[in-house]
């Protein structure tokens, strides 16, 4: 399919004959995976992209309709993967793109053959008997926000971003691009990320599974990351000494050592 | 003791903003005087808590996807919006700068934040967040009107373009075969068959033309004047009176014009006003009484006025004789499309002029009047 590798600004580096894909979450861009995925460019070719109204993709290819379930984005990925004919692959999700590789490994036989998913969740609202960590009323509360804070958006998140004279090697690309986020994209996919439920997807995953879990991460509790890692059959967990929610950010080279003892 | 010291860590601790360190496991490190009196909590409350305990649900959402990374990847952030609780669960509504104190392997020693309040800004913000969605709920109507606007001029046009051929067509081949039989019928029956068939096509034609006045009048941009002050309106005038004189034997119509400066009008139209005025006038009028009319120009005004003796029309009637499809209690039979009145009223008006009616037990009379220097 023509256009793929601009509508999702589709970067490869390394120049290993196996391929590592990785998926940035909610609230980012392939930024995300700056200190993680150049430790992988000997083995690996790397492939970094951002979905579909994020980053330095084609805010145009936006279609509401598709991009109102995960199924939409998995959709994509599986599309780039054609593009590069990519088998055997290595996918790497983060956050809510865990769950878009559970969808787009199912959807590809063949195309991925292991999936690292970093702090996943299957759903993010309780329902009967599973926590998720958030109740209905909390995650509507979020959107809320995130829709009375949209202007701050788009206003704070320019400036903020201008020129950062402490760690130039960031450099343009970032400037740009980091957490910037159409606000009525942004809302959307907050929609579809916290609302989704993609409990019956985890056991078809065919494809040996890592399960990254951070410590004291608020998003996707260690627990959510426990019922994945039950849920899909041939997964393992590691818990990681890193807090937070993106430990791709705060903790690489934790994050390296155990993607290293599993790909 | 050093003054200024102790006065900069008074500026620390009593700081016009709140301060807080945070460890590189997002704890609590330190915090002011000023940022714990604005929360309500003590120091102990507070050192050694995860930093997004004090968030509101959302804003720890918010900061662990889109500000604690923005903060890794470039050191520091500014201007974020960050909503906190206090301890009496309180929002405190805050802007937030923040940068990291790294060691010379950069290795993530510290977090400093500085915090002002920004319940003011952050309500004006709201203001013009609203303000925002209604210019674009707005927009969005009227784009929509616009829309249907323009669809709805289409089907008008259409309706316009039917009217205009579909239904003549039929009705010229109707008379165009009632004149060819004509030619050729023998019994005086017959040719009173063809004569009422040619009344009734002229009839339905003239329903017709004016149904589509209405549909232009109404429905389009209003009726459009080709204007004339050489020709002689008073000629226009009395061949319409013949003309009604002779499709209605038995009723009296008198006439008088007193015409002596040019009138800029259409002439047709006000043939046509004045047509649908007598018409009109001899529908609901008392049949064994005549019809008047009668036009004059003054220095400033073009009159002409209609009359017939007759019932009085009720009051109630009165508003609603120039809407269209306003009827009377005249018989079925004689009824048009009760358009004859609207039709005028629209001639009167496309004319900046004005059509009235007065109604009383001597008589009804309608009176058109126009400005004589209306352009």
């Amino acid at each position: 399919m023509a256009g793929v590798i601009e509508r999702n600004n589709v970067h490869l580096r390394g120049e290993g004959n196996r391929a590592m894909i990785f998926a940035h979450g909610f609230g980012c861009d392939q930024n995300m995976w700056r200190f993680v995925a150049p430790a992988f460019e000997k083995e690996f070719t790397t492939v970094l992209f951002d979905h579909v109204g994020a980053g330095g993709s084609d805010l145009s290819a936006y279609e509401r309709s598709k991009y109102s379930s995960l199924a939409g984005y998995a959709d994509d990925v599986v599309e780039i993967g054609r593009e590069l004919d990519l088998k055997d692959a290595v996918f790497v999700g983060h956050s809510v793109s865990s769950m878009i590789g559970v969808l787009a490994e199912q959807k590809s036989q063949g195309m991925f053959g292991k999936l690292v998913l970093i702090g996943p969740s299957a759903r993010y609202i309780d329902d009967d008997g599973y926590v998720g960590g958030f109740s209905a009323k909390q995650i509507e509360e979020l959107l809320q926000f995130l829709e009375s804070n949209h202007m701050g958006w788009s206003t704070q998140m320019a400036p903020a971003i201008m020129g950062n004279p402490d760690r130039p090697e960031l450099g343009e690309e970032l400037t740009n691009s980091f957490c910037r986020t159409d606000p009525e994209i942004a809302k959307a996919f907050a929609r579809v990320t916290f609302t989704s439920d993609n409990r019956k997807d985890l056991p078809g995953v065919g494809v040996p599974t890592l399960v990254l879990q951070c410590s004291e991460d608020i998003i996707a509790s260690e627990q959510v990351g426990d019922y994945v890692n039950r849920n899909i059959p041939k997964s393992r967990m590691i818990v990681l000494q890193a807090t937070g929610h993106c430990p791709n950010l705060s903790a690489p080279d934790e994050v390296v050592e155990a993607m290293r003892t599993f790909v | 003791m050093d003054v200024s010291r102790s006065d900069f860590q008074d500026l620390v601790e009593n700081a016009p903003c709140g301060y807080i360190t945070l460890q590189a496991n997002g704890r609590v490190d330190q915090v002011n005087r000023t940022f714990l009196d604005w929360s309500g909590r003590s120091a102990e409350q507070m050192i050694g808590k995860r930093f997004s305990d004090f968030l509101t649900m959302p804003g720890r959402i918010y900061y662990e996807t889109h500000i604690a990374p923005l903060l890794r990847m470039q050191g520091s952030f500014q201007e974020f919006a960050i909503d906190m609780l206090a301890a009496d669960d309180t929002p405190l509504q805050m802007i937030a700068n923040a940068n990291e104190r790294r060691d010379a392997d950069g290795k993530l020693l510290l977090i400093r934040l500085a915090l002002i309040k920004a319940t003011d800004r952050r309500r004006y913000e709201q203001e013009l967040l609203a303000a925002r969605e209604l210019a674009k709920a707005a927009e969005k109507a009227i784009e929509e009107r616009l829309q249907r606007e323009n669809q709805a001029s289409e089907l008008r046009e259409q309706f316009i373009a039917v009217l205009g051929h579909d239904l003549r067509n039929p009705l010229a081949s109707i008379s165009a075969g009632a004149r060819i039989l004509d030619r050729t019928v023998q019994s005086e029956k017959e040719r009173q068959i063809i004569a009422m068939m040619q009344t009734t096509v002229m009839r339905m034609s003239a329903l017709i033309d004016d149904v589509l006045d209405f549909a232009r009048g109404r429905l389009g941009g209003g009726i459009s004047l080709d204007r004339n002050t050489s020709e002689p309106l008073e000629r226009t005038l009395a061949q319409v009176v013949d003309e009604l004189r002779l499709a209605t034997p038995g009723r009296v119509i008198e006439a008088e014009f007193e015409i002596d400066r040019p009138v800029n009008c259409d002439r047709t139209r006000i043939g046509q006003l004045l047509s649908n005025l007598v018409g009109n006038a001899l529908t609901h009028g008392s049949s064994n009484k005549p019809v008047v009319v009668y036009a004059e120009t003054t220095a400033t005004t073009f009159e002409l006025w209609v009359s017939n003796a007759g019932d009085v029309i009720p009051p109630e009637a009165m508003d609603k004789l120039f809407e269209p499809f306003f009827r009377g209690k005249a018989r079925a039979s004689r009824q048009g499309l009760g358009l004859g009145l609207y039709i005028a009223s629209q001639i009167a008006e496309a004319h900046k002029g004005k059509l009235t009616v007065t109604s009383t037990s001597e008589e009804t009379r309608f009176t058109f009047s126009m400005p004589l220097q209306s352009v």
